[in-house]
């Protein structure tokens, strides 16, 4: 029996964050639009298993420290009772009213889901392997979306359900007394804070010399103060040499400085970092080029080295970021339907929502260290904000970084309650090209948090109200 | 993956094919010459952005090229300097930065936006937008506010620079178009007439910033009295029309707002006031437009007009006119009501800055439209003229016809 294909001028395959964007706008620029994804539930990673469920967990939980937090201040509601199911039954209704949105909004802009798996039998046709059998799309372009998943180093995959990362642990299936974070990057941290704040001892081990390494020290620092706190203990400097089952429990030999330490946990978490979905795509089929970490190589128009196949998102390597695919999907089908578009120049942001929050933009203080470019530093303390101090979170911080001969507003930083939204003022100050004094002249209401942007703006002049500063800050020049 | 043509300077963005210098199969390193190019400055090497092999040319030696245009087709290699950094998530870098130095700078902007921490020059994202689709590279764009943040005020007169010197400078040369192709043709040379005005036109259109101004006047009664009056006039060999009439309308119109009567000297940075007021009449003769000048109209009456005009266009039609006799108008008329039109944008007659166009009437509303130089004029003032106008031809005084 031979099936006819179906015709189409743009296929997308991977419905997360990138790939529906991709979709979306390409059927709303007048293209005909498949979007192809294994999975029953549209939303990707983020929805499904990555930014969505892990927020939701993070809100639900806040409230027991926030709760456990009031009594100093005379408020006290007792031992909480903690119905796991119910936790979990309510996240799932979130993650489903999200997932049905999205199908809705497919629906109407008449894009054709396709459920099954893409597979690329040349540059223009993908065969789909869907509940009713195989079908062939063959297309114009195909925009790759298949995003990444948890790395589970080989050493680490012992087929027990007890080695989780972040997928499985977004489940919760349990609330084990003992669990080991390996790895202290941002995904380690959210959920190793979920898990302490439902009760779990935590102890996390990090192989650098910091947790959410390469993000600046000062940025880190309420998070480290945080973590110290709730977690039994955070282990930097430290490896996992080997793992292994030991009952119910799992075995594990961890290396700090050349000492070996053997310790039993109920489960482990490995947040190790993520791998592209490269795999059983038929990509080998396509002219399309992969870098050595398995990553599909793009340029500025996400552009493949298969001029039928753009790419996006996770796949396409670079930051692992919803809002970052998303921008390329724009990107790609502006190329696709002919506009002049290219990634390049965009301000990223970035949040980690630890506890508290850290979320920064554009040029870090690090990287501007690392690249050796002369820049000017401004801090504001929340201690100094008084919206900081009626909810008792002063443990935050605001930074500005300066391109010292214009003042132009190069990078952004924040930790702190509530960081995640304060950023994006300034993704907007470093797109505008703002100078310090722009963001001074802005008048922001009170009391708020987004006055510590403003506050902070005029620390560099050295006229904030709410701190003293003697002179004008130094200028920094790295070595 | 596509190699194209690049943005080779300002103002250069065509040239033509001289040597395509790589073969379908060969393989090319990056930086390597793919082919020459010649444009009106020079003849310059356009190097691969890609290493790989060569699967495609799409131009060949003589073709004219266009910016943006596919040149050849690379396989890249991989493993090969790879086309998106993975790693860095924002790619600040422009990429494009080379094929700036490819050809030599011609007359372009000599700003050139410079940063001690290698940021790219400040601009909303709007704008950077703006600038791709334009084809801009906003280094060159001085900005203009606090930082050198660059505005869409910016961008545009950086627009306008660039225009006036692509107008200074001598236009490319127009792509070869096949028309033969879609059916037969019969070519023609181009007059030197022809070119002429289309110099004029093209001088004035790019340096002259116009803006036209719409009115219509009542001609009604004046149709009347031109019909009633026109036999006496013929009997003194003149003619009495709707043109002499309108020249005799804009004399104290002109003289209350002198400045239409202006010329804009960019050099000197004057306004040059003129004393007296010269007519340029537009005339359609078979060879194209011609205008003459009428001398001193504020002086002469209608039934002189009537003598004068007349013989002038006759002169014009037999290309009889010493070059004299085109020089020095200050303000020019270009009436179309004769042949039918209605409405349209006169183009202005460079050094004068203003003129007017008339259509036919009909119903009796005689459609106006007067374009200006708003380097010299503001729109109020065009409104204030142009409603003056009206009003006088609404009301032309009988004892000025009258014989």
């Amino acid at each position: 029996m031979t099936v006819e294909p179906i015709r189409t001028e743009v296929v997308v395959l991977g419905a997360g964050p990138g790939g529906y964007a991709a979709a979306f706008y390409a059927a709303d620029r007048g293209k005909k639009v498949i979007l192809v994804e294994q999975d029953k539930r549209l939303g990707g990673v983020c929805l499904n298993v990555g930014c969505i469920p892990s927020k939701a967990l993070l809100h639900a939980t806040a409230l027991l420290r926030e709760a456990k937090e009031s009594e100093k201040r005379g408020i006290a509601f007792g031992a909480p009772v903690l119905e796991l199911e119910k936790l979990r039954a309510w996240k799932e209704s979130v993650l489903e009213k999200l997932g049905q949105g999205i199908r809705g909004l497919a629906q109407r802009r008449g894009v054709e889901v396709l459920q099954g798996r893409g597979y690329f039998e040349d540059s223009h046709t993908l065969r789909v392997e869907t509940d009713r059998g195989q079908k062939f799309v063959h297309y114009d372009t195909a925009i790759l979306a298949v995003g990444s998943k948890p790395a589970l180093p080989s050493a680490f995959d012992l087929g027990n359900k007890r080695i989780m990362t972040s997928s499985e642990a977004l489940d919760l299936e349990e609330v084990p007394d003992d669990l080991l974070v390996v790895g202290g990057g941002y995904i380690g941290m959210e959920l190793g804070t979920v898990y302490a704040t439902l009760g779990s001892k935590v102890v996390l081990v990090e192989a650098m010399g910091s947790i959410l390494s390469g993000m600046d020290a000062d940025l880190v620092r309420p998070v480290a103060q945080y973590a110290q706190a709730a977690f039994r203990e955070v282990r930097l400097n430290t490896k996992v040499s080997k793992m292994s089952t030991s009952g119910k429990q799992i075995r594990v030999i961890l290396e700090t400085g050349g000492e070996k330490k053997e310790e039993l946990y109920d489960r482990v978490l490995v947040s190790v970092g993520r791998v592209p979905n490269c795999a059983n795509l038929g990509l080998e089929n396509t002219k399309v080029a992969r870098d050595d970490k398995g990553f599909v190589r793009v340029n500025e128009k996400q552009q493949t080295s298969d001029p039928s196949i753009y790419a996006i998102g996770d796949v396409a390597g670079g930051a692992m970021l919803a809002h970052k695919a998303a921008k390329e999907a724009r990107v790609a089908v502006e190329v696709i339907t002919g506009e002049e578009s290219a990634f390049r120049g965009v301000v990223m942001p970035a949040v980690v929502f630890t506890d508290p929050e850290v979320a920064w933009c554009g040029l870090t203080e690090t990287e501007a260290q690392a690249r050796n470019i002369a820049v000017q530093v401004a801090r504001f303390p929340w201690g100094a904000s008084g919206r900081a101090l009626t909810f008792d979170r002063p443990d935050g911080l605001t930074k500005l970084i300066l391109e010292p001969e214009t003042e132009r507003i190069l990078g952004v930083g924040i930790a702190g309650h509530g960081a995640g939204e304060l950023i994006s003022e300034g993704v907007l100050a470093v797109e505008m090209g703002a100078t310090a004094k722009d963001l001074a002249e802005t008048v922001h209401p009170h009391p708020t948090l987004s006055e510590t942007l403003m506050e902070c703006a005029e620390s560099f002049y050295g006229t904030s109200t709410h701190i003293f500063s003697r002179k004008k800050p130094v200028k920094e020049t790295p070595e | 993956m596509d190699i194209r043509l690049p943005q080779l300077t300002e103002g250069a963005d065509s040239g033509t094919v001289v040597n395509v210098l790589v073969q379908e199969g060969q393989k090319v390193k990056q930086g390597d010459t793919l082919l020459e190019l010649e444009n009106q400055k020079a003849v310059a090497p356009i190097p691969s952005t890609l290493t790989g092999t060569v699967t495609k040319i799409h131009v060949k030696q003589g073709q004219v090229l266009s910016v943006g245009q596919v040149l050849i087709s690379v396989t890249e290699e991989t493993g090969a300097a790879a086309p998106a950094e993975s790693g860095a998530a924002p790619k600040a870098a422009p990429s494009a930065a080379a094929p700036a130095s490819v050809l030599p700078a011609g007359p372009t902007s000599d700003f050139e936006y410079q940063s001690a921490s290698g940021a790219p020059p400040p601009a909303s994202p709007a704008i950077r937008k703006m600038a791709l689709e334009l084809g801009i590279d906003l280094r060159k764009v001085r900005g203009s506010e606090r930082g050198g943040r660059i505005t869409t005020a910016d961008v545009k007169a950086y627009l306008a620079q660039l225009q006036q010197r692509a107008a200074g400078s001598k236009t490319p040369a127009a792509e070869k178009i096949p028309f033969e192709k879609w059916g037969p043709v019969t070519r023609k040379p181009i007059s030197p007439l022809r070119k002429a005005i289309a110099q004029a036109m093209v001088r004035s259109w790019t340096t002259i910033p116009h803006v036209t101004q719409f009115d219509e006047a009542d001609v009604t009664a004046l149709l009347k009295q031109i019909e009633k009056h026109a036999p006496a006039y013929e009997k003194d060999g003149s003619r009495l029309t709707l043109t002499t009439v309108l020249i005799r309308a804009l004399v104290p119109v002109l003289e209350k707002y002198p400045v239409f009567n202006s010329s804009w000297d960019e050099a000197a940075g004057e306004a040059v006031f003129k004393q007296t007021i010269h007519m340029g009449v537009a005339v359609d003769t078979e060879a194209g437009l011609i205008v003459p000048v009428l001398r001193n109209v504020e002086k002469k009456t209608l039934l002189e007009l009537g003598r004068e005009l007349p013989a002038l266009v006759e002169k014009t039609r037999q290309r009889k006119l010493g070059s004299e006799e085109l020089q020095g108008g200050s303000f020019t008329i270009s009436n179309q009501g004769g042949i039918g039109g209605r409405h349209f944008t006169p183009i202005i007659h460079a050094p004068e800055v203003a003129i007017l166009g008339v259509g036919r009437a009909a119903k009796g509303l005689l459609p106006l439209a007067l374009s200006y130089d708003h380097r010299a004029i503001d729109g109020a003032d065009a409104a204030r003229f142009i409603t003056a106008l009206v009003e006088r031809l609404q009301a032309f005084p009988d004892q000025e016809i009258r014989r």
